[in-house]
């Protein structure tokens, strides 16, 4: 007895065994929660140094800024703010008729010049005649504002300036400054002419059938885009500052009778502690606002396409627009969205739903093809059928190398001509890239580093990926592929399941603000899975997504 | 982060729950299994009939469950039998679940080692699966449900696809006659069709999960009804394949019936690749919620953090794995699980649900 139970003790291997098992996900867990913690930490150090910082400056901040309203001073304190600059212009005048200085302030560049000189100019100087009589001019030489906004200036945009730190953001930004001597409050034109592009068919999100039309890099321009979709007096724009060095305009789009409201809230709160001197394109905020930054999926969508965003905002989704990039992010986003190209509900949907359909097969195919590839040729010949065993092994038999280097060689070999293609000058991009394909894979044949097989494998996998509709997307299937190569490589089929089961895993216990990633696929909603992987008529699908939670649910009827 | 009542678990993803949990090793051994208890070709009679008791016993879980609502087992057994009893019975559960879980995970890789990996150790196959079933539960229970979401339908359509394929040396003779010895042997091989059906157990922990527990009944009839279907099926088509003889002498008749499958002029010739896939997954399933619930046990009843009990679970499970010295040790050790499973889940819940019934009418007789 005692002897049967002592042969059933373990071995000291299996022992030593189960101290790595403990060990390698505890150190790998350990490992990430530093990491997220190291970003608090960091965020947290800054903020208190910050805190510091205010401190000391707010005894010196007392200094008067103010404007008196004596001429000569109060444009000696614009000079030594601003006069430094090349490109700021003074220009100093009499108004006409009249005795009185005054001088405008301006941008080159940034202000409508031909504004200025043909309306502000000429209305001061030529046609200024002071009609509120002048016996008041004698006793009071000074013109009251009220007067300039109601009479003389044919501008839309007035507002007043009092003190220095008013005026000179907004002069910077394209404002003209209007000083009068005697009047302590200085006028703000609004002249700004910002430099657009017209507006362009968006170049990384083609279609065959929809709008035309793109987001530009101006943020009015974008926010009328949308407003011109269709009137509706519930598409809700609320205005951000972010970049604490270089102040960015942010807008946050949302339409107020459909969106979550807990969402629109959640969004705010994560744009309001974007802490950062300088957000130069959407792709900062996006990183900055998204749930998980360990994860290899993107969890924000951007896209350049007007009509996207729109039908995303009629699903209660929000929208988040930076000045000075034409891609507008959505959030929440859902693995499926990123799957749907705007043109599946363009098309009837028998297409569509086929389209979609195929979609997400090549998505399969550029995840695992390359995967089951390697396990199947170098683990398990006897799962496929016989002569096509025979066939790949006759094709292989003069390559040197194992099944995982093979298909390594060529997957990198693509990767490098996708790369060089999207750098390269647009005339020279296509012809490289059909040169480099065809060349190095015919060689690479010939020569008998890779099968033919191989080539074929790769070039499948290759253009699979490039149906998957969003581009962000397409990059962490890419390198995901990678990853599977290597656990066929290590484990055959056995590995590839096991890596299907982790990105499951993955996939399932992600979030984007508060909806599962994986949704609609899971949690069964069956109501949502009329626009999953098929695409129902639109006179069936009456309902918006149920994952968002929507104010008002129902679409039509 | 938005709070949102998803928290919870639906009532579709409890029975998904309990339908992966119940759908594992057994698929692959259950026609050997029940044919040297029954030793007729009724099998699938028996398999219907331990079903229909399995739903009876989980029924009863439920109702227990039910009077406690959003408390574990763990929590509420203290409740009823008191702090020790109680305690000693959290005990026992955890136990029974962390040994099937390490039942599973040797499982997968006796049947991984022997058909699609010869020759690799078992530490390396073990490991990284391990790895991955604790990289999902530490997500909770929500995560584990979407996930076992996902296999479902890929495990529904692929089993179908392989059985429909199967009718192509299926022969009636094989099962007949019916009740050709009478009653008596259908009846012999109840004990060992029930086991088949453990994981209903199940619900004693996630009824605490669900967003509607007043519908926990369904989803434990439609959880043991879809095995019930795929038991019979299989059970059916390999008996009918291999007859009652061929069964008895092989260690897995079920993946053997997909070998001997050719079909020539398709992609893949031969099927046992899918099959072994789904069963892969399956097992996965089986093995994370057993895991899941045995370190979720130990939270409970420790005042622990359910992490760290993840962790410490690890190196015990790979322990009791790996003592096995072979197969056959291996299903002895299964029969030992399986015993276990009947009693504690079988009796014990009526004997709770009558004294926790007792208890609450003294209550009431008292006020």
């Amino acid at each position: 007895m005692w002897q049967a139970m002592v042969s059933y003790l373990a071995d000291w291997q299996v022992f030593v065994q189960a101290i790595v098992v403990f060990c390698v996900p505890y150190v790998i867990a350990f490992t990430f929660r530093w990491i997220r913690s190291a970003g608090e930490r960091e965020t947290t150090n800054i903020k208190a140094v910050d805190h510091e910082d205010q401190q000391e400056i707010k005894p010196s901040e007392v200094s008067a800024d103010h404007f008196s309203g004596d001429f000569t001073v109060d444009m000696q304190l614009v000079r030594n703010e601003i006069g430094h600059n090349s490109d700021v212009r003074f220009r100093e005048f009499y108004i006409g008729g009249t005795d009185i200085r005054a001088a405008i302030i301006f941008v080159d560049g940034l202000s409508d010049k031909d504004l200025i000189d043909k309306h502000i100019m000429k209305s001061l100087m030529a046609d200024f005649s002071p009609k509120y009589g002048r016996g008041q001019l004698e006793v009071k030489p000074a013109i009251p504002n009220e007067f300039l906004k109601n009479h003389v200036l044919p501008i839309s945009g007035i507002k007043e300036a009092c003190d220095l730190k008013d005026l000179v953001p907004q002069v910077l930004r394209g404002s003209t400054a209007l000083l009068i001597d005697g009047s302590s409050e200085v006028l703000i034109l609004s002249t700004t002419k910002a430099k657009t592009r017209n507006v362009d068919e968006p170049t990384s999100e083609a279609l065959v059938r929809g709008p035309r039309i793109g987001f530009t890099e101006a943020l009015s321009d974008n926010t009328a885009l949308l407003r011109r979709h269709g009137e509706n007096e519930d598409l809700t724009f609320i205005k951000f500052q972010v970049g604490k060095r270089a102040k960015k305009e942010l807008v946050i789009a949302y339409i107020k009778e459909i969106a979550n409201p807990e969402l629109v809230e959640e969004v705010k709160n994560r744009i309001k502690k974007i802490d950062m001197d300088d957000v130069p394109e959407s792709g900062y905020v996006e990183q900055l606002i998204e749930d998980n930054y360990l994860s290899p999926f993107p969890q924000v969508q951007s896209t350049e396409r007007s009509d996207r965003v729109m039908s995303a905002l009629m699903e209660g989704r929000v929208a988040i627009l930076l000045d000075g990039t034409p891609f507008a992010l959505i959030v929440p986003v859902t693995f499926s969205m990123l799957m749907q190209s705007p043109e599946d509900y363009y098309e009837r949907w028998i297409p569509g739903t086929l389209v979609r359909l195929l979609r997400f097969f090549t998505a399969l195919i550029s995840l695992f093809v390359p995967a089951l590839y390697i396990s199947f040729i170098s683990f398990h010949p006897g799962l496929i059928p016989t002569k096509l065993a025979i066939s790949v092994a006759g094709t292989r038999e003069g390559v040197p190398f194992p099944a995982l280097i093979e298909a390594l060689i060529m997957e990198v070999a693509i990767e490098i001509l996708r790369e060089a293609g999207l750098r390269l000058p647009k005339p020279i991009g296509p012809a490289m890239g059909i040169v480099g394909g065809l060349i190095i894979g015919e060689a690479a044949v010939q020569a008998g580093i890779v099968s033919p097989i191989m080539v074929i494998v790769v070039a499948i996998t290759a253009i699979s990926s490039f149906t998957i509709p969003s581009y962000n997307l397409g990059i962490p299937l890419r390198i995901l592929r990678f990853a599977s190569m290597f656990c066929a490589a290590v484990f055959g089929l056995y590995g590839v399941i096991l890596f299907f089961l982790l990105l499951g895993s993955h996939l399932v216990k992600m979030k984007s603000f508060g909806v599962p990633y994986a949704s609609p696929a899971v949690p069964y909603r069956l109501s949502d899975w009329k626009d999953f992987l098929v695409r129902m008529p639109l006179l069936m699908m009456k309902r918006r997504p149920k994952m968002m939670h929507t104010k008002d649910s129902i679409r039509k009827g | 982060m938005i709070a949102r009542p998803e928290e919870r678990i639906t009532t579709p993803q409890a029975a998904v729950i309990v339908i992966n949990y119940i759908l594992g090793v057994t698929f692959l051994t259950l026609p050997r299994v029940t044919v040297e208890a029954v030793k007729t070709p009724d099998v699938w009679i028996t398999v219907i009939l331990g079903g229909l008791i399995t739903m009876i016993a989980g029924v009863i879980m439920v109702k227990l469950s039910q009077r406690y609502p959003e408390k574990t087992f763990y929590q509420y057994s203290q409740e009823i039998a008191g702090k020790w009893v109680g305690g000693l019975l959290s005990l026992f559960t955890i136990i029974y679940f962390f040994s099937s879980s390490a039942y599973d995970a040797r499982m997968l890789v006796e049947v991984t080692s022997y058909f699609l990996l010869e020759g690799t150790p078992s530490w390396a196959l073990l490991m990284p699966f391990m790895w991955v079933g604790l990289y999902l539960i530490m997500g909770g229970i929500n995560p584990i449900a979407r996930l076992y979401e996902i296999i479902f339908p890929i495990t529904l359509v692929i089993f179908t696809l392989v059985f429909f394929i199967s009718f192509q040396i299926f022969e009636v003779d094989n099962l007949r006659p019916v009740l050709g010895l009478g009653v008596a042997p259908v009846l012999q091989g109840t004990k060992s069709t029930v086991l088949a059906y453990t994981g209903v157990e199940i619900m004693l922990i996630i009824l605490a999960f669900m967003k509607q527990p007043n519908k926990a009944v369904q989803a434990v009839l439609i959880g043991t009804a879809v095995p019930m279907l795929f038991y019979v099926m299989t059970v059916v088509i390999v008996i009918g394949a291999l007859s009652i003889d061929g069964v008895i002498t092989r260690t897995w008749p079920t993946i053997d019936l997909i070998r001997s499958l050719e079909i020539t002029g398709l992609l893949f010739e031969r099927f046992e690749s899918f099959f072994l896939v789904i069963w892969i997954m399956q097992i996965f399933s089986t093995f994370t919620i057993t895991y899941y619930a045995a370190a979720l046990g130990l939270a409970q009843l420790f005042q622990k953090d359910i992490h760290r009990c993840m962790f410490y679970l690890l190196p015990v499970i790979y322990i009791i794995a790996m003592t096995p010295k072979n197969i056959n040790d291996l299903f002895t050790f299964a029969d030992l699980v399986g015993d276990t499973a009947l009693y504690l889940f079988g009796l014990l819940p009526l004997i709770l649900l009558i004294v926790s019934r007792l208890k609450e009418g003294k209550h009431e007789a008292k006020l």
